[in-house]
């Protein structure tokens, strides 16, 4: 993997936060910028523009009713919760995946929030409170991707314990953080000391982040830290990714414990088909005792992108 | 032989006994630990060692990471003093080694599948085995300890020298870019009052200079621009100056056209410092790289790979086309002849070479690069001097002189020139001479910008040439070659392979010299200007100077420009579509 840019993992081919539509378009190709930290094209165009309907929609939070302050602008929103708990759906205009925010008034990369009034407050006679949400944007998450892509389980829910290879700045980890909450734990490990910089800032504001700066290769330089684990998320971008995947697994995984790992074909080999690439990488896993259940692509977030999920099965 | 079960954790270590003996053996070792309840009967707790303090925690944990034995984690080893034969169960087979080379112990460390089974289990059902431990304790010691390791690592990070230089080679690209529009609008700008002052200044720097000096051309007769441009220039400017047909400008307009030529000027000089900064330092961190493929295309090659260790890492074959990855993908994808070079087609030892003969350099230089920075980066200069003492520059970079050498030479074989004869080089006076009319065309880079200007300039520069006097005009030249060494691409490599060659050395000595005789020269002036007109001896004392020395160099300068105009103009054109791929 000479040519990946160092951003660790990530190809660095995301990018366009910015855009509405078609992520994909910015950064293509194009290393974001000035430090080349992996996977962050579009980071300054992404920040100005959402924050600011953010801010004026929430001039009136903790009273307003219907407060669907954040993004519309003070647009009608409601929250439903999606099929995996932990994450929900904003319906609003159009339909968006969010998280509740576990700081809430912070952003972390300048996604757009959105507060709701919770329901219940009056019966309890307490003051309306409300919770606030943070939309999560498939262009740049592959889990969230995959979410939306109709996978079936993502072997996460409030309270588990989530190990996270290839973490970067921490953005889809503060998602994965929301959707484990407080009681949960993400051990988050990015190789990248550029990215791992943001990662540890976010992580201070999280205190359910454990933050790992290591390459995901030598999983016992971390093994102190990280306890057994409910589910492993992979988005290595490596070509010896169901080998470190593997690795991490025997040592920290439990049995029966979930696998999702996103797989870039090009990132592998990209002289072959895309098909045929995820087909052998399938195998690999199934090597390493990782019992894959699904596969679907990540169309049209990414390109050329499959998301694999599987069950670790010790004695099998 | 009793087993033992050595365990780190985020509070602490912990050290348990096996109740059975053949604990490891046992075929049914995963179900037996797979409860709490089966691996509190097959473990005891012998001793838990908590750490006493966030910063005990760090240290233990970083020591650990590397595989070291601590004093503390010797305390709790110490236990199994009376033990014989004892086994320990360890989960990092180095720790464990590094454990065997304890003084005292007779301990066997095993690592191995069966003991990955304990210790999963004993990471599963650390609370229940630790009564000690409640799990709210490890989150949070966890969460101190993962950040205080993280920014520990992040603040002594291995290769934060290696950073300078990337951010260096960026920045310097960047400010290329930028000086190069500052001065396309200066010139736009002022055009608009002097256009004629474009074509007779084809340096963007001279050029900002005369409009911050100048301001309105009405003053043109009264200023002084010897400081500046050289005379024949001087009275070129100002005799356009008279007959200008430029439009009028207020004083609010100049002011501020003359702030944005303050502004290129100014980054001008930034852009020298940093260059000899980059330069520095890339002599400093990669000797031999530098030796090899000059201080750009090395410092672009590190900044690529993202340190030098990760460039260290790579193999000849990667560095020769680092830079060329969408070709190379492209190629491999539809089949076809993968890229012969990347980055590293800018170093002048590539732009001596001609035709199928530069893939053969690429390749070789390449190959050569990737050993001489495995040297730079592996060796441990300055490390382990007790004994001895750091060696010199020279022989820091002795590897990549050799190296540089042997191409050289392979590349005359390979293109059918004479060998290097020692001295004497007849062969190439007429050249030489051949190309002496170009001499003032010597590329400069500060002209980049001009794409319009070309015929124009060419002009004015064959002028100066057939002008009487030349020294002046070599004056900015002389300038100008400083720049060349750590400017971007062409230019580097002209002056690179002037330099490098040996066969040149003494040439380069005499121009070497010849500088210095100019910088004196030019300073001398400007003191003696100062203190009124008398200087005006001084200086054209300084002037024959270098007249003289000028005639002593000339015959190297010819050769200089012999091997430019090889394949100069060409190469340059080329390059800048090759290094897109």
């Amino acid at each position: 993997m000479a040519f990946t840019p160092r951003g660790g993992a990530r190809g660095g081919g995301r990018g366009g936060f910015g855009g509405d539509r078609g992520g994909r378009g910015g950064a293509r190709g194009g290393r974001g910028g000035f430090g080349d930290r992996g996977g962050r094209g579009g980071r300054g165009g992404g920040r100005g523009a959402p924050r600011g309907g953010a801010r004026g929609g929430r001039g009136g939070r903790g009273g307003a009713r219907g407060g669907a302050g954040g993004a519309k602008g003070g647009q009608k929103v409601i929250v439903e919760p999606h099929r995996h708990a932990g994450v929900f759906i904003a319906r609003g205009k159009e339909d968006l995946l969010v998280t509740k925010n576990l700081t809430p008034g912070e952003s972390v990369y300048g996604e757009k929030r959105i507060s709701v009034a919770n329901n219940n407050a009056t019966e309890n006679g307490a003051p309306a409170t409300t919770t606030e949400y943070r939309v999560w944007n498939p262009f740049r998450s592959k889990l969230a991707a995959g979410i939306l892509g109709g996978v079936d389980d993502i072997y996460m829910k409030p309270g588990s314990k989530v190990l996270y290879l290839g973490a970067a700045s921490g953005t889809s980890v503060s998602h994965v953080a929301d959707i484990v909450g407080p009681e949960g734990t993400v051990f988050a490990v990015e190789f990248s000391h550029r990215s791992g910089r943001d990662l540890i800032n976010m992580a201070t504001h999280r205190t359910n982040v454990i933050p790992i700066v290591e390459d995901a290769r030598h999983p016992l330089k971390y093994r102190m830290l990280v306890g057994m684990v409910d589910c492993i998320f992979a988005d290595v971008a490596q070509p010896d990714q169901a080998r470190i995947v593997g690795l991490n697994a025997h040592l920290f995984l439990k049995v029966g414990g979930g696998v999702i790992v996103s797989i870039k074909a090009n990132c592998i080999d990209s002289t072959a088909a895309p098909e045929a690439v995820f087909a052998r990488e399938v195998q690999k896993l199934r090597e390493e005792r990782i019992k894959p259940k699904e596969q679907l692509t990540l169309e049209p977030f990414e390109r050329d992108h499959a998301m694999v999920c599987g069950i670790y099965q010790r004695a099998g | 032989m009793p087993l033992f079960v050595l365990t780190e954790t985020s509070a602490g270590y912990a050290l348990f006994k096996a109740k059975d003996k053949k604990l490891l053996k046992s075929d049914t070792l995963a179900e037996d630990v797979s409860t709490a309840e089966g691996v509190c009967s097959a473990l005891k707790l012998k001793k838990f060692m908590k750490y006493d303090s966030a910063t005990t925690a760090l240290d233990e944990a970083a020591a650990v990471m590397d595989g070291k034995v601590t004093p503390m984690l010797t305390k709790l080893l110490d236990e199994l003093k009376d033990e014989t034969k004892a086994s320990l169960a360890v989960a990092d087979p180095k720790l464990g080694n590094a454990i065997t080379k304890l003084p005292g112990l007779d301990l066997k460390p095993v690592s191995d599948s069966t003991t990955l089974e304990v210790f999963r289990a004993v990471r599963e059902h650390m609370t229940s085995l630790i009564p000690s431990l409640a799990p709210s304790d490890i989150d949070t010691m966890s969460l101190g300890l993962s950040h205080s390791l993280s920014r520990h690592k992040l603040k002594f990070s291995p290769d934060k020298v290696d950073t300078m230089i990337i951010q260096a080679i960026g920045l310097l690209d960047d400010m290329d870019k930028e000086l190069n529009t500052y001065a396309m609008r200066v010139k736009e700008w002022y055009g608009w009052h002097f256009p004629e002052l474009a074509k007779i200044l084809n340096d963007n720097l001279a050029y900002s200079r005369v409009v911050m000096t100048m301001g309105q051309r009405t003053n043109a007769s009264e200023t002084d621009l010897s400081t500046i441009l050289p005379e024949e220039i001087e009275s070129a400017v100002k005799a356009a100056a008279e007959i200008s047909m430029g439009t009028e400008i207020t004083d609010e307009d100049l002011d501020n056209i003359r702030a944005l030529a303050e502004q290129v000027v100014d980054l001008t000089e930034y852009r020298q410092g940093l260059s000899n900064y980059l330069s520095t330092r890339m002599h400093a961190i990669a000797p031999n790289l530098t030796a090899l493929v000059g201080e750009l295309v090395g410092a672009r090659l590190i900044a690529h790979a993202g340190s030098l260790m990760n460039l260290a890492k790579s193999p000849g074959s990667t560095i020769q086309i680092l830079g060329a990855e969408k070709a190379l993908f492209r190629a491999l994808k539809t089949k076809h002849d993968t890229p012969k070079y990347g980055l590293i087609y800018h170093a002048s030892l590539i732009g001596q070479a001609t035709g199928k003969n530069k893939g053969k350099i690429a390749r070789m230089l390449a190959s050569r690069s990737a050993l001489g920075l495995r040297v730079d980066a592996l060796s441990d200069w300055g490390v382990n001097n007790e004994d001895k003492a750091e060696p010199t520059e020279e022989e820091k970079s002795a590897l990549g002189r050799e190296s540089r050498l042997n191409i050289e030479r392979r590349l005359r074989a390979l293109e059918g020139k004479p060998l290097k004869s020692t001295g004497g080089n007849a062969n190439m006076t007429p050249v030489a001479q051949k190309w002496d009319v170009k001499e003032a065309r010597k590329y400069n880079p500060d002209a980049d910008g001009l794409t319009g200007e070309e015929p124009a300039a060419k002009k004015a520069k064959t002028d100066d040439v057939n002008g009487t006097s030349k020294k002046l005009v070599q004056e900015v030249e002389s300038e100008d070659e400083d720049e060349t060494m750590v400017d971007a691409d062409g230019a580097d490599e002209t002056s690179e392979s002037e330099d490098e060659s040996p066969k040149k050395k003494s040439d380069e000595g005499l121009s070497k010299a010849e500088k210095k005789a100019l910088k004196k020269a030019e300073k001398e002036a400007k003191k003696a200007r100062k203190a009124e007109r008398e200087a005006k001896r001084a200086a054209k004392a300084a002037k024959e100077a270098e007249k003289e020395a000028k005639k002593a160099a000339g015959e190297g300068k010819k050769d200089k420009k012999r091997k430019h105009d090889d394949d100069g103009e060409k190469v340059e054109k080329k390059k800048k579509k090759k290094s897109k791929d």
